[in-house]
C-alpha cells in the first residue's frame, strides 16, 4: 500500500466517507476481497477478469469511486505479479505455466490499454490517476522484467503513454502533471522524453502533433548546467550504473535533437514567433552547437516584419559568438526600419539591438548616415515614445560617427545654393546608396517644435553642443502614451495653472461679424446644435 | 671671549661721558654759571637712558624671525630688514595705564548701586577759580530759565510789526536792554553793534552765526568735550528753521512793499508819459495784512502749552487718517489713456504668453536652480539621461513663475453677460500689490453690482435667450420662476439636484446667482465654497454633455465661460478638476472618449493658454488627444468623426504656438485610408489595420447637392443611420480632412521639414484624386480637393525653395581642459595659493578669527591679572589700615592699663607707707 501514497490515501479517505453509506460498503469490500483472493492463490486469477470488469468502462464517464478503487486494486495486483515474476517467461517454464503467463500478459496488456484510454479521455481526475498508475507499472516493469533500454523506453509502456500525452494536446492538465512530476524530477524520464518528442515531431502523424510537441517543449524551463544536476533517475536499475542520460552532453544532444526536429518542420508564423520568443533563454541553453540554429534564424530573419525582428537577437548572438556570416546584414536591417516598426510593441527590443549593431566605429559613414536619416524621417510620423528613443540614438550615432555630423551642420560653400529637394532617397533599399550623408536632419529640427514639451526638449539635444559622451538608451526605451500621461498627471500641481486672460465670447457658435474676432477652428469645421 | 657685563657697562659709561675724570671746583662753578651743567645733566640722562636700554635686552622685542627668508624674495629684501621692533615693556605699561583708567573705576564702582554724580558746571575743572565757577553757574541758570519760558517766543514780550518794534523807531535804543540779552552780551560786545537792525533779527542772526560756536566755546571752557544733548540740537534746528522762514517772509514782504511803492508811482509815470501832470490822487487806505498766519499756529507760537499743542496735533493727525477726503484721489483717465493702458496690458500679457510658449524661465525668477534652467534652456542635460527630460519620475517644473496679476475687470466691463463675475475677483485677496486704480474700480463695480444685480441678470438672461433661439419661449416661461437663493453646491449631486429643479436654459442664471450669493467678499467661508463649486461646475459640464438629451450648446458655452472667469480666481481648483477628468479619461476610456470628454477638451482649449511650452492641464490634455489619434483603430463612423473632432481640437490648441503634431498627420492618413482604401500603398506612415468595409466610401448615386456639415453629435455612434449607408457623413468627413490639409499647409509651412511632412500628404491627395471618377465625387469635394491640392503644392514649392542645409552648431568652441600646473612668479610659501577663491577667503577669515580670539583671550587674562592685583593691593591696604588701627587701640589700651597699674601701684605703695606709718 505504501507504494501508492497519493492514490491510496485519497481512496482511503473516500472509503472512510463512503463507509457511512451502508449501500456502498458492499462494493468496496467485494473489491478488496477479490484483490486479496487473487493475491492469496493462483487459483483465483480468473477473478482478475471480474475485478477488471469493475474498472472504468469505456463509455461511462461517470467518476465512479468503486471503479477507481478497482483500477487501483488491479494495478496493485499486477505490480505484485510483476514483482513475483509471474509475468515473465523463463526457459524453464512449463507449457501450463506458459499459458498462465500468456493469459496474464494479455490481461496486463488489456489493463494498460484501458489506462491509456483513460489517459486520453477528457477527465482530469481519472487522467491523473491513470498517469500515476501507468508510471507505477512502468517502473515495476523496468525493475523486474529486464527489458533492454530500447524496448523499455522507445516502444514499451512509456512510449505509448507519452504518445497519448502528446496527442492529448497542450490544454490537458495531465500533460502539465507529467512535466511537473516526472519530466522535471527525473533525468532519465527527461532524457527519453526528449528522444520521443524528437521522433514525434518528425513523424508528423497527426495534424497538431507538432503544435503539441512544441507546447510540451515550451514548458521546459529547467536546464541542467553541471553533471551533478543529473542524479535523479526514475528507474533504479543496478545493472547499468553509467547510463547515457547521466552525461550532460548526451542529455543536451537529446534535447537539441528534439528541438532541431521541431525546427525542421514547416512552422506557421505564430509558432515561429513563439519559438523565437523563447529562443534565447529556453532553447539556446540546450544547444551545444548553437550554429545549428543558424538556418532557422536566418530563415526567420529573411521573413522580415515582426518575425525578423524577433530573430534579430538570436542572430546577433550567433554573429557575435559563433562568427556567423550573414550576407548583407545591414541591408536587411535597414529594410526593417519602417513606419510599422515605430508603432510596434517590439520597438524597444529592436532599438536596443540596433544601437549595438551600429555602435561599431568601423561602419562606413554613408551607411550610418542612411540609418540616421531614415530614423529621423520615420520619427516625423511616430508617437512620442518612439521619438524619445530615436533622438538619443541619433545623438549617439552622430557622436560615434563624426563624419555624419554634416547632417546637422553644413555650411554652404557657395552661399544661397538652392537645395532643390532632398538628396536622400527614402525608397533606396541599399543603405550605402541613399545619399543620406548629403542631406540634413530637418525632421529633428521640426521635432524641436513637438507638441509635447519633453519630446521637444529631447529633440533639442541635437542642436546643442555635444558635450555628453553618449546617452544611455535604456532610459528612453520603455515609454508609451500611457506612461507619459501617467507622469504628467501624477505630478503635483503646487503651482497655480496659468489661465488664458481673454475669455472668448463664443465657443460653440460663430462670432457676430461685427465683433471682428476670429472664429474658433472647431466652429468652422463642426456645427454645434 | 667677550668682556663681562660690568666691564661693558663701565666702558659704555665712560664712552658716553657719564663718568670721567673728576672736575675741579672751579670748573664746576664755571659750568653752573654757563648753564652747561644743566645741559650736561640732560645729556647725561639721555645717555643713561640709552645705556639702560642697551643693557636691558628684554625691553625690546626682536623682529619675528622669517622662517623662509632664503626662499621668499621680498622677505629678504624688504620686510625683514626693516623689522618691527616691539617694546613689550612700553606696551605693557600702556596697557596697565589703560586699565587703571578704565577698568579700575569700573571695578571700584562694582556692586555699587546709584550714587550721585557731580555734574555741576566746572566742578571737575581744576583751572577755574571758585568765583568763576559761581559766575558761570549763575549765567547758565538764568539762560535755562529764560529758554524754558518761551519756547517759540519770537517776540520776547515785545510786539513787532514787520520785524520792527511797534513802540518806536528807537532801534538803537539800548535802554530796552533785556535780560535775555545777557547771554550774548560778552559775544556781541566784541562785534560792532549793528543798531540799525531790528532787535530780534539781530539776536537771531547772532544766534545763527555764533550760537554754535558760542555755546561750544562756553561749554568747552566749562566742560571740555560735553556733547550737545539731543534736546539742544533739536532746539537749535527749530530755531534755525524758524529764522529762515521768517527771513523768507521778510524778504517777500519787503518786495511787496517795494512793488506797492512802485505801483504807487505808476500813475505818475503814466501822466509823465502823457506829458500832462495829473492831480495827485489820495492814496487808498492801506489795509494792513493782519493775519497771514493760521490763527492756531499763531496761538501756538504765542506760547501755548507745549503738551497741549502736541495733543492737539496728534488729534488732528488721527482725524486726517480716517478722513476719506485725505486719500489721494484717482485721476479720471481720458479715453486715450484708457485705451493706452489697455493696450500696454494686452502687450505685457502677450509677451508673457510668448515667453511661456518658448518655455523660457521666469525672468524675475533667478533662484531657479541650475538643473531647471538647463532644462528650460535646453542645455545638455545632466547624467541621469532620461530623467532630465522629465520622462520618468521627478520631472522638474519647467518654469516657476510669479502669478500674473489677475484682472478680468476690463473684460467684464464689455461683457455684461457675466457681469456677476467682476465682483468675485477679489484682488486684495489674490495678490497684495494690485494696481490701485484697478482695486478702486473693482470696488466701485462691486457696489454697483450689489445694487443693480437684478437688472444685470435680466440683461444676461436676455443675452442667453438670444443665443438659445429655439428655446426662447420655454426659457421665458421658466426663467421667471427661477429662485433667487440657492445653497452653494459642494458636491456634484447637489448641483444636479439644483439643476433638475430648473430648466436647463436657466442653468447659467442659476450659476450666476450662486456666484453672486456666495461672493467671496460677503463672507469669509464663501471663497472656499466657491472654489469647490467651481470644481463641481467642471464636473457638471462633462455631465451635461454626456446626457442623452443633448443639452443646448449655448448653455455649455455659458457654463464654460463661467468656469473661465471663476478660473481666474480659483485656478488651482479648476486646474485640479480638469486634471482629474483627464486622468479619469486616460484610465477608463483612453480610446473611447465620451461627448463630455470632448467638451472638456474643448473647454481646456479656451480656458487655458494652450500655447504654453508646458502647462499642467494642457500638456496632459494634448497627450490624451494624440493618444486617441495615434492608437485608435476606427471601427465605426463615429470613431472617425471623433478623431476628426479631436484633430480639429489639436489644431485649435496649436493655433498660436504652431507646434508640430505627428499624430495629426497620421490621423489624416488613417481617416482617408478608411474612407478610400488604397489598393497598395507601400510606406504609409500609419500601421496597417483591418478597417471594416462599412467605413469605405461607396459610389455616389447622383450628385447630392446638399452638403451635410459635420455635427458634434456625430461623434456618438447612432443606430439610426448604419455606417455603410451614411455617405453624406463620409463626404463631409472627407471635406473636413481636405480642409485640414489646407490648414496645416498654412500652419507648418515654416517648419524645416515641411517638405517631408507634406510630400506623403500630396501622394495621399493624388490617391484621393484618382478615386474622384470611380466614386463620383460631388462638386463640393472636388472643389475642396482642388483647394487642398493647390495649398499643399504651393506651400510645398515654397518650402522647397526656401530650404537650406541645417546649421545647428555655430557654437563657441569649447576650450580643452588644461592640466598644466600654473607657475607662480613670486612664490611665497607663507601665503596661500588656493585656486578656490571662496575657500581661500574662508581660510583667511578663519585665521583672522583665530588671531582675534587669541588677542581677546590675552586681554581678558591680563584684565583678570590686573583685577587680582588690584584686589590684593586693596586688601593689603585694608589689612594694613586695620592693623595700624588695632595697634593704636592696643597701645592705647595698654597705655591706659599701664597708667592704671601705675596708679594702683602708687596707691598701694602709699597705703603701705601709710600703714607703716
Amino acid at each position: 500500500m505504501s507504494s501508492f501514497p497519493n492514490v491510496g490515501k485519497t481512496i482511503r479517505k473516500r472509503k472512510r466517507d463512503e463507509l457511512r453509506n451502508p449501500d456502498d460498503v458492499d462494493g468496496y469490500t467485494s473489491i478488496l476481497e477479490l484483490e486479496s483472493q487473487i493475491r492469496a492463490s493462483r487459483r483465483h486469477y480468473n477473478k482478475l477478469v471480474t475485478l477488471m470488469n469493475l474498472c472504468w468502462s469505456q463509455d461511462s464517464h461517470v467518476d465512479n469511486e468503486e471503479s477507481t478503487l478497482a483500477v487501483v486494486a488491479v494495478c496493485r495486483t499486477f505490480c505484485r505479479l510483476i514483482a513475483a515474476g509471474s509475468l515473465s517467461r523463463n526457459h524453464d517454464t512449463s507449457h501450463n505455466e506458459g499459458v498462465v503467463v500468456q493469459w496474464l500478459d494479455d490481461r496486463y496488456n488489456d489493463y494498460k490499454e484501458m489506462l491509456l484510454k483513460a489517459l486520453s479521455r477528457d477527465d482530469t481526475s481519472n487522467q491523473s490517476t491513470a498517469l500515476t498508475l501507468i508510471m507505477r507499472l512502468f517502473k515495476e516493469e523496468a525493475t523486474y522484467l529486464r527489458k533492454s533500454d530500447e524496448t523499455l523506453w522507445r516502444s514499451g509502456t512509456f512510449a505509448k503513454a507519452l504518445k497519448t500525452l502528446i496527442d492529448a494536446g497542450p490544454s490537458a492538465a495531465v500533460q502539465d502533471e507529467f512535466m511537473q512530476n516526472y519530466f522535471q524530477e527525473y533525468d532519465d524520464v527527461r532524457f527519453h522524453t526528449f528522444a520521443q518528442l524528437g521522433t514525434h515531431a518528425s513523424l508528423r502523424d497527426s495534424e497538431n502533433s507538432l503544435a503539441n510537441v512544441l507546447s510540451m517543449l515550451a514548458t521546459v524551463k529547467y536546464v541542467p548546467e553541471t553533471p551533478d544536476d543529473l542524479k535523479r533517475s526514475f528507474i533504479k536499475s543496478p545493472s547499468q550504473p553509467h547510463q547515457e542520460f547521466y552525461s550532460l552532453s548526451a542529455h543536451r544532444k537529446q534535447a537539441q535533437d528534439a528541438w532541431l526536429a521541431v525546427l525542421r518542420q514547416p512552422l506557421n508564423k505564430q509558432q515561429r514567433k513563439s519559438i523565437l520568443g523563447m529562443m534565447s533563454h529556453r532553447i539556446v541553453p540546450w544547444f551545444s552547437r548553437v550554429e545549428l540554429l543558424m538556418d532557422f534564424l536566418t530563415d526567420s530573419f529573411d521573413e522580415g516584419g515582426s518575425t525578423g525582428l524577433m530573430a534579430l537577437s538570436g542572430l546577433f548572438h550567433l554573429i557575435q559568438r559563433k562568427n556567423l556570416d550573414y550576407p548583407r546584414f545591414y541591408h536587411k536591417l535597414y529594410s526593417m526600419l519602417d513606419y510599422d516598426l515605430m508603432h510596434s510593441k517590439h520597438r524597444s527590443r529592436f532599438f536596443r539591438l540596433l544601437e549595438t549593431f551600429l555602435s561599431s566605429t568601423h561602419l562606413p559613414a554613408a551607411l550610418v548616415a542612411s540609418f540616421i536619416k531614415r530614423l529621423s524621417r520615420l520619427a516625423l510620423n511616430s508617437p512620442p515614445a518612439a521619438i524619445v528613443v530615436i533622438v538619443p540614438l541619433i545623438y549617439n550615432l552622430l557622436k560615434s560617427h563624426p563624419m555624419c555630423t554634416f547632417m546637422i551642420h553644413r555650411v554652404a560653400r557657395v552661399p544661397c545654393t538652392n537645395v532643390s529637394g532632398d538628396k536622400f532617397q527614402m525608397e533606396e533599399l541599399d543603405p550605402l546608396k541613399t545619399h543620406a550623408i548629403e542631406s540634413s536632419l530637418w525632421e529633428i529640427r521640426t521635432l524641436q517644435d513637438h507638441y509635447h514639451p519633453n519630446v521637444a526638449t529631447i529633440a533639442k539635444i541635437i542642436s546643442h553642443q555635444f558635450t555628453k559622451q553618449a546617452y544611455n538608451l535604456d532610459d528612453f526605451l520603455d515609454h508609451s502614451y500611457e506612461s507619459m500621461l501617467q507622469v504628467e498627471l501624477s505630478k503635483d500641481t503646487k503651482k497655480r495653472p496659468e489661465i488664458e486672460y481673454a475669455i472668448p465670447k463664443r465657443i460653440f457658435a460663430e462670432h457676430e461679424p461685427s465683433s471682428g474676432q476670429e472664429d474658433n477652428i472647431m466652429v468652422k469645421l463642426f456645427s454645434f446644435a | 671671549m667677550a668682556p663681562s657685563q660690568l666691564k661693558k657697562l663701565k666702558a659704555s659709561l665712560r664712552e658716553s661721558g657719564v663718568v670721567g675724570p673728576q672736575k675741579s671746583k672751579k670748573q664746576k662753578k664755571q659750568a653752573s654759571k654757563n648753564g652747561t651743567l644743566r645741559e650736561g645733566r640732560i645729556q647725561r640722562n639721555e645717555a643713561l637712558n640709552s645705556i639702560r636700554e642697551k643693557f636691558a635686552p628684554f625691553e625690546v622685542k626682536a623682529p619675528v624671525r622669517n622662517k623662509f627668508d632664503f626662499v621668499s624674495r621680498n622677505g629678504v629684501a624688504g620686510k625683514a630688514s626693516k623689522g618691527v621692533v616691539g617694546r613689550p615693556g612700553v606696551t605693557k605699561g600702556l596697557g596697565e595705564e589703560n586699565r587703571r583708567r578704565n577698568l579700575l573705576p569700573e571695578m571700584q564702582r562694582r556692586n555699587k548701586v546709584g550714587g550721585i554724580r557731580d555734574r555741576r558746571f566746572g566742578e571737575s575743572d581744576p583751572t577755574m577759580t571758585p568765583e568763576e565757577r559761581n559766575l558761570e553757574r549763575f549765567v547758565r541758570e538764568k539762560q535755562r530759565g529764560d529758554r524754558k519760558a518761551s519756547m517759540f517766543n519770537l517776540e520776547d514780550d515785545e510786539l513787532t510789526h514787520f520785524g520792527q518794534p511797534l513802540a518806536s523807531d528807537e532801534a538803537g535804543n539800548l535802554e530796552d536792554f533785556k535780560e535775555d540779552d545777557i547771554e550774548l552780551s560778552d559775544v556781541s560786545a566784541s562785534e560792532p553793534e549793528d543798531d540799525e537792525r531790528p532787535h530780534k533779527r539781530q539776536r537771531l542772526e547772532d544766534d545763527e552765526s555764533g550760537s554754535d560756536d558760542d555755546r561750544t566755546k562756553v561749554d568747552g571752557t566749562a566742560q571740555p568735550g560735553r556733547p550737545k544733548t539731543k534736546n539742544e540740537v533739536m532746539k537749535e534746528v527749530v530755531a534755525k528753521s524758524k529764522l529762515h522762514k521768517y527771513e523768507r517772509q521778510q524778504a517777500k514782504e519787503d518786495d511787496d512793499d517795494l512793488r506797492a511803492e512802485l505801483d504807487k508811482g505808476l500813475p505818475d509815470l503814466f501822466t509823465l508819459m502823457r506829458g500832462k501832470p495829473k492831480l495827485p490822487v489820495a492814496p487808498p487806505p492801506e489795509n494792513l495784512p493782519n493775519g497771514t498766519m493760521n490763527p492756531d499756529r499763531l496761538a501756538l507760537l504765542n506760547g501755548k502749552d507745549r503738551a497741549q499743542a502736541d495733543k492737539e496735533y496728534d488729534e488732528r493727525l488721527r482725524e486726517y487718517t480716517f478722513d476719506q477726503r485725505s486719500r489721494p484721489t484717482v485721476r479720471t483717465l481720458t479715453e486715450e489713456e484708457k485705451l493706452e493702458r489697455e493696450a500696454t496690458k494686452l502687450k505685457t500679457l502677450e509677451e508673457e504668453r510668448q515667453r511661456r510658449m518658448r518655455g523660457d524661465p521666469e525672468s524675475e525668477d533667478q533662484e531657479s536652480d541650475a538643473d531647471e534652467e538647463a532644462l528650460a534652456n535646453g542645455d545638455p542635460p545632466d547624467p541621469r539621461d532620461s530623467d532630465a527630460f522629465g520622462l520618468g519620475s521627478g520631472i522638474p517644473e519647467e518654469h516657476e513663475r510669479k502669478e500674473l496679476d489677475v484682472e478680468d475687470e476690463d473684460d467684464f466691463v464689455l461683457d455684461d453677460e457675466l457681469i456677476a463675475s467682476n465682483s468675485d475677483v477679489d484682488l486684495s485677496d489674490i495678490d497684495d500689490s494690485p494696481i490701485q486704480s484697478d482695486h478702486e474700480a473693482s470696488e466701485d463695480e462691486d457696489r454697483e453690482f450689489v445694487q443693480g444685480l437684478l437688472s444685470k441678470e435680466d440683461t444676461a438672461r436676455e443675452e442667453l435667450k438670444f443665443l438659445a433661439n429655439e428655446k426662447e419661449t420655454a426659457a421665458k416661461s421658466t426663467s421667471t420662476d427661477v429662485p433667487f437663493t440657492f445653497i452653494c453646491p459642494q458636491t456634484h449631486s447637489e448641483l444636479i439636484e439644483i439643476s433638475n429643479s430648473v430648466a436647463i436654459t436657466d442653468l447659467p442664471t442659476v450659476v450666476q446667482r450662486i456666484r453672486a450669493l456666495y461672493q467671496p467678499k460677503l463672507a469669509v467661508e464663501n471663497k472656499t465654497k466657491l472654489g469647490v463649486f467651481s470644481a463641481v461646475l467642471v464636473d457638471h459640464i462633462s455631465y451635461l454633455a454626456n446626457r442623452p438629451s443633448h443639452p443646448p450648446f449655448s448653455v455649455l458655452e455659458a457654463l464654460i465661460r463661467h468656469t473661465h472667469s471663476l478660473a481666474k480666481t480659483f485656478p488651482e481648483e479648476i486646474g485640479r478638476a480638469f486634471r482629474g477628468h483627464l486622468s479619469d479619461m486616460q484610465q477608463k476610456r483612453p480610446l473611447a472618449p465620451t461627448p463630455g470628454d470632448l467638451v472638456i477638451l474643448t473647454a481646456i482649449s479656451t480656458i487655458f493658454p494652450t500655447s504654453d511650452h508646458f502647462h499642467q492641464v494642457v500638456t496632459p490634455a494634448m497627450l490624451c488627444m494624440t493618444r486617441y489619434l495615434g492608437q485608435k483603430v476606427p471601427q465605426r463612423l463615429s470613431d472617425l468623426v471623433t478623431g476628426t473632432y479631436i484633430a480639429g481640437l489639436v489644431l485649435q490648441y496649436q493655433r498660436k504656438s504652431k507646434r508640430y503634431v505627428p499624430e495629426f498627420v497620421n490621423n489624416i492618413f488613417t481617416t482617408l485610408y478608411a474612407l478610400i482604401p488604397p489598393e497598395s500603398m507601400p510606406g504609409r506612415p500609419v500601421p496597417r489595420h483591418s478597417i471594416p468595409v462599412s467605413l469605405h466610401m461607396s459610389k455616389q448615386k447622383g450628385s447630392s447637392s446638399h452638403n451635410r456639415e459635420l455635427e458634434f453629435w456625430d461623434t456618438v455612434p447612432s443606430d439610426e443611420a448604419p455606417d455603410d449607408h451614411n455617405n453624406p457623413l463620409k463626404e463631409s468627413l472627407l471635406i473636413t480632412h481636405l480642409a485640414f490639409v489646407v490648414l496645416i499647409a498654412q500652419m507648418w509651412r515654416s517648419q524645416s521639414a515641411f517638405v517631408e511632412i507634406i510630400e506623403p500628404i500630396l501622394e495621399l491627395l493624388a490617391h484621393v484624386e484618382s478615386q474622384a471618377i470611380p466614386l463620383n465625387f460631388s462638386h463640393a469635394i472636388k472643389g475642396n480637393l482642388q483647394k487642398a491640392l493647390i495649398a499643399a503644392r504651393q506651400s510645398h514649392a515654397e518650402a522647397l525653395s526656401n530650404r537650406q542645409p541645417l546649421e545647428l552648431h555655430h557654437h563657441r568652441p569649447l576650450p580643452i581642459k588644461t592640466s598644466i600646473p600654473k607657475f607662480e612668479e613670486s612664490y611665497n610659501p607663507t601665503s596661500h595659493y588656493d585656486p578656490d577663491r571662496q575657500r581661500s577667503e574662508l581660510s583667511k577669515l578663519q585665521a583672522e578669527h583665530k588671531k582675534e580670539r587669541k588677542g581677546a583671550l590675552r586681554e581678558l587674562r591680563k584684565d583678570a591679572n590686573f583685577m587680582a592685583r588690584e584686589g590684593l593691593r586693596e586688601k593689603r591696604e585694608r589689612d594694613a589700615a586695620y592693623e595700624k588701627k588695632m595697634r593704636r587701640v592696643v597701645s592705647m589700651v595698654q597705655g591706659e592699663e599701664g597708667h592704671e597699674a601705675k596708679e594702683y601701684e602708687r596707691e598701694k605703695r602709699s597705703r603701705k607707707n601709710a600703714k607703716k606709718r
